[in-house]
């Protein structure tokens, strides 16, 4: 069955920076960065403890895509920057939007934003293959 | 100061790194929201494709075995970002750095097994609104040479 994708389509996908989250990704990712698992080095960087990294907001940018179009393997193109840091107890709201269906590839714009409504990025654009 | 543009062009690498099956699954499992625990990532969250860590499923899918979840990259694909971060005669204050924009893009999947190889090289160093940014692209190729990962590395290092 195959699902088709139109322009104006959109998605959410919301996730949770558990406290610990930041150590988990550390171990799994290799990015053991002090500032995203020593309290006092996030608070020397001027945040009150450690921060996420930001590899793992793209990383959960790309997972809203992924599960709208229900393949990871489809993802050929994504590309952030980096606004504001993901503090632990973060809920981070990802929304899509489809922009474009052509030539075989989806494009879609996500935006991110904290529970104070603050985006964590900015310009977020995911690509995927259509088939 | 700012980071002298001399430094366009040099390069680092190659590294090389091989695909194993576990730290693949772990990646996937962990960035999906699993909590990690001795021998076990305890149950998968829901919306985590089943492609990405269960070999049964994904024998039965499109790519007959587990693939990497795309941003696991990263895991090899930074190194030549970290290298000029670390390259002393660079000089990069790495206190005052932060990651400012990430581009990646993905020319085929990425499978247990497979041996990647990265090199890059710094793009562009300049300096905007005071700060001093430092571009780094990388390339990773897979075993017979063909690319799989082109990657575009900002990193921003704000005044002292």
């Amino acid at each position: 069955m195959a699902r088709t994708f139109q322009v104006g389509d959109t998605f959410t996908h919301v996730r949770q920076c558990d406290r610990l989250r930041p150590v988990y990704y550390a171990g799994a990712s290799g990015d053991y960065n002090p500032i995203h698992i020593d309290p006092e080095v996030g608070k020397l960087a001027g945040f009150n403890g450690v921060i996420l990294q930001g590899l793992c907001t793209l990383g959960w940018a790309v997972e809203a895509v992924a599960v709208f179009v229900g393949d990871p393997g489809r993802v050929r193109r994504v590309k952030v920057r980096f606004s504001r840091p993901v503090l632990p107890e973060d809920t981070v709201t990802f929304q899509g939007r489809v922009t474009a269906v052509a030539d075989g590839r989806l494009t879609t714009e996500v935006t991110a934003t904290n529970q104070r409504g603050e985006p964590v990025l900015r310009g977020a654009v995911v690509e995927t293959s259509l088939g | 100061m700012a980071l002298d543009p001399k430094f366009v062009g040099r390069a680092y690498g190659p590294f090389t790194y091989e695909i194993g099956r576990e730290k693949l699954r772990e990646f996937s499992l962990i960035l999906g929201g699993a909590v990690p625990s001795a021998g076990t990532f305890g149950e998968p969250p829901e919306h985590v494709s089943p492609l990405l860590y269960s070999q049964e499923a994904a024998q039965a899918g499109p790519y007959g075995d587990v693939i990497a979840f795309p941003s696991f990259a990263v895991v090899f694909a930074i190194r030549p970002f970290s290298a000029a971060i670390a390259d002393p005669e660079l000089g990069v204050d790495r206190v005052r750095l932060v990651h400012g924009e990430q581009e990646l893009e993905f020319l085929g999947v990425m499978r247990p097994g497979d041996v990647l190889t990265t090199t890059g090289s710094i793009t562009e160093l300049y300096r905007k609104a005071g700060m001093d940014f430092l571009v780094v692209t990388t390339e990773t190729r897979n075993a017979k040479g063909e690319p799989v990962v082109r990657g575009v590395w900002t990193a921003v290092i704000r005044p002292a």
